[in-house]
């Protein structure tokens, strides 16, 4: 089992280096730097110039992603914001948590309805609540996230014009007296700040789980050793939890870490819409500013992070599911 | 002889047909598809404004509400009334009144000849400017399919209400609707042509081409689509490109992201293929490595090609949705259903949905428009791919 991890590790590596150049040789290909908005200055026609040099810009690209990447992977330094004049990581960071903390329980809802929503239509198979169901996924697959994001914000300005109290926030992640808190208040501030994006990317994603563990469920189903359990008179119940779910399950395990740049991504509209202060806007306004550094270290996070819970959720299958020789 | 039946071969596409059938959701799902091109075909048409017709003083007008029934409660042939503005002192926000003075009764197919009201009627639109100036075509269309009867052009029917700029969002949607419908099936289209290309080159040729095709896949898809969407629009963004640029610059960023699955899936496909017995037949009777992928192995791939882009073109059709929302994507004043909710976010705070609702119309066309595209794509998948027949 280390062998296998130690093995997969290393692999990453070749896909990370490539996969950061990729971006790095992306992000070059814009026309201009973050200098270039200085070089008509009126004053000092050179301060163009003079910024390009004190950065480093004037350098070729591919050696600037040589130094980029010794500091990133020698002190974890991900470069200074060029706007901000403040270290990414610093930046970056407080954000990053902010994210994670929409993320996680936004995935842990959708995967803990949608199983059981998964698991319930394959048993009842075109049943009246399985099309209703079918339906209802159908049209969630449909809906743009930042579409349900600001339905969401229109709802809750509605509800506030009509009743004059707001029901959910318009937007942010805390309130304005925030810091005057206690650390319980804190705590159910942002929570209450929580519950509408948490849902709309939740929704959103539900739909496309539950489609995926009822399809997995009914071909579980049709297999013969179920066919066998059922026929040596178990009851029905130990079939389908003990026989079928169980097997069912690896699957969502497995898928798991395939779903989570979909949901970082879905998240992201979402962010950008509610003004949850994640990374997405800040990667949205660094993508404008031509601030290289931050779009870079927020492209590598994520990248990582990807790598790691795909990585993950193999390990996990290997551990759950013994047909996996390592 | 009468009990003789001739036995009729069933080429894929005939039998993908009789499976086609049996869906019925998919058939209205075909059936709601067409209208909605033939509606974006003809948007210049069917759209009672030209497109890019704004109106300082008409904004967020509220949609023309069309009466069938008169005074006595009869029906009528459908008229209109026209909207007052008027400003509330206290908060600033226009109020708009309907004025019951006059009923202006609308018309079908009204001719407008102002020199903003023509256009080039569609299938011409299709061919480049330059080309028609060179070949002297010059087709010009006045006919509207609908108008208000109103000689002075200050009444006008917005069934769908404005937008920030005054223009109307019913035939915005149409005009958006070319640019948002198109833009997946090219995006599609394009990544599953680079997709066989590379995923063929890795499948047949094996070695080192297999090793950094894969490599380079690996490495663009452990980048988060979203992300890496926006930072290769946002090369192109400082260069203010055209709106036709830009439009192929999206196509583009869309299909650099989308290939790489078909190109794993066309490899996967073309590593089982190559040992089958017909391939060895066919290089062992001296056929080249190009009559052997053009003959023998493209045409097994054409169900998984048809089903993959019935399960791209949706997928696109977000995506390019999501681009020109962040403002990455259409640019004014060509327009999109995603850029005309950005606009609609700008908005959405200030009011809410019950005050304007209108401008959030574009998302139900998304809506719609992704939801027929997957229905048809269910009912393609079952019709071509044997494993899930009925």
């Amino acid at each position: 089992m280390l062998r296998y991890i130690v093995r997969r590790f290393f692999n990453l590596i070749p896909t990370f280096v490539i996969a950061t150049f990729l971006a790095w040789a992306i992000i070059q290909a814009a026309p201009g730097d973050f200098a270039s908005q200085f070089a008509f200055d009126q004053v000092d026609p050179n301060k163009a110039e003079r910024i390009r040099a004190l950065l480093g810009l004037n350098q070729p690209w591919y050696l600037r992603y040589l130094y980029w990447l010794r500091n990133v992977v020698l002190h974890f330094d991900f470069g200074t914001s060029m706007t901000s004049k403040a270290s990414v990581t610093a930046l970056i960071l407080p954000l990053m948590r902010n994210s994670m903390i929409l993320l996680l329980p936004a995935t842990a809802l959708a995967f803990a309805i949608a199983i059981p929503i998964g698991v319930y239509s394959a048993l009842h198979k075109y049943s009246f609540l399985d099309r209703v169901l079918t339906v209802f996924s159908l049209m969630g697959l449909a809906v743009p996230n930042f579409f349900l994001a600001l339905i969401l914000l229109a709802f809750t300005v509605g509800w506030f014009h009509h009743f004059h109290w707001f029901l959910l926030p318009t937007g942010g992640m805390t309130s304005t007296a925030f810091s005057s808190f206690t650390p319980i208040h804190k705590i159910l501030d942002v929570s209450w700040h929580l519950i509408g994006p948490m849902l709309v990317v939740s929704l959103s994603s539900l739909a496309f789980l539950s489609r995926i563990m009822r399809g997995e469920m009914l071909e579980v189903l049709s297999l013969d050793y179920i066919r066998t359990a059922r026929s040596k008179g178990l009851s029905d119940r130990t079939v389908n939890v003990k026989h079928a779910l169980r097997n069912a399950i690896l699957v969502i395990v497995a898928i798991i870490g395939g779903t989570l740049p979909g949901l970082v991504s879905g998240a992201g509209s979402v962010e950008f819409v509610t003004g949850w202060p994640g990374i997405t806007p800040l990667f949205i306004s660094s993508i404008f500013a031509q601030d290289v550094y931050v779009v870079m270290a927020l492209l590598t996070i994520l990248t990582l992070l990807l790598m790691v819970g795909n990585l993950i959720s193999d390990l996990a299958l290997a551990l759950v599911d013994p047909r996996i020789r390592y | 002889m009468d009990d003789v039946r001739a036995v009729k071969g069933a080429s894929l596409t005939s039998i993908a047909w009789q499976q086609f059938k049996k869906h019925p959701l998919a058939r209205i799902a075909l059936v709601v598809l067409g209208i909605m091109y033939l509606l974006a075909a003809f948007a210049d048409f069917v759209a009672p404004y030209p497109e890019h017709d704004i109106n300082a003083n008409a904004t967020f007008e509220p949609p023309t509400v069309v009466h069938i029934r008169d005074a006595e409660g009869r029906l009528t042939w459908p008229y209109i009334y026209t909207m007052k503005k008027t400003i509330d002192m206290q908060t600033f926000e226009s109020v708009w009144t309907v004025d019951t003075s006059r009923a202006y009764p609308l018309r079908l197919f009204v001719r407008r000849t102002g020199i903003r009201d023509r256009y080039v009627p569609f299938p011409v639109n299709l061919i480049p400017v330059p080309m028609r100036r060179a070949l002297g075509i010059r087709p010009w269309a006045t006919l509207h399919l609908f108008g208000v009867d109103d000689p002075s052009g200050q009444v006008k029917v917005h069934l769908l209400g404005t937008d920030d700029l005054g223009s109307d969002v019913f035939g915005k949607l149409l005009f958006g609707a070319r640019i948002s419908l198109t833009i997946g099936i090219l995006a599609s289209l394009v990544a599953i042509v680079i997709g066989m290309i590379m995923g063929g080159l890795a499948g047949f040729y094996g070695g080192w081409i297999d090793e950094v095709i894969l490599r380079f896949v690996e490495a663009l898809s452990a980048i988060p689509d979203l992300f890496l969407l926006l930072t290769l629009s946002a090369v192109f963004y400082p260069l203010h490109l055209p709106s036709t640029t830009q439009f192929t610059v999206i196509i583009v960023a869309l299909s650099v992201i989308g290939w790489g699955g078909t190109a794993r899936a066309v490899r996967g496909q073309l590593l089982s293929l190559r040992e089958r017995d017909f391939t060895v037949a066919a290089k062992a009777l001296g056929a080249s490595n190009s009559r052997i992928i053009a003959r023998h192995l493209l045409p097994q791939t054409l169900s998984f090609i048809i089903i993959s882009l019935s399960i791209q073109i949706p997928g696109y059709t977000l995506a390019e949705s999501v681009l020109s929302f962040f403002g990455l994507g259409i640019q004014p004043p060509s327009t999109s259903w995603g850029l005309m909710l950005s606009t609609a976010q700008s908005f959405a705070g200030v009011t809410g949905l019950g005050a304007r609702w209108w401008i959030f119309t574009p998302g139900v066309a998304i809506f719609i428009a992704v939801l027929t595209w997957n229905l048809l794509g269910d009912g393609l998948r079952d019709a071509f791919d044997p494993k899930s027949r009925r």
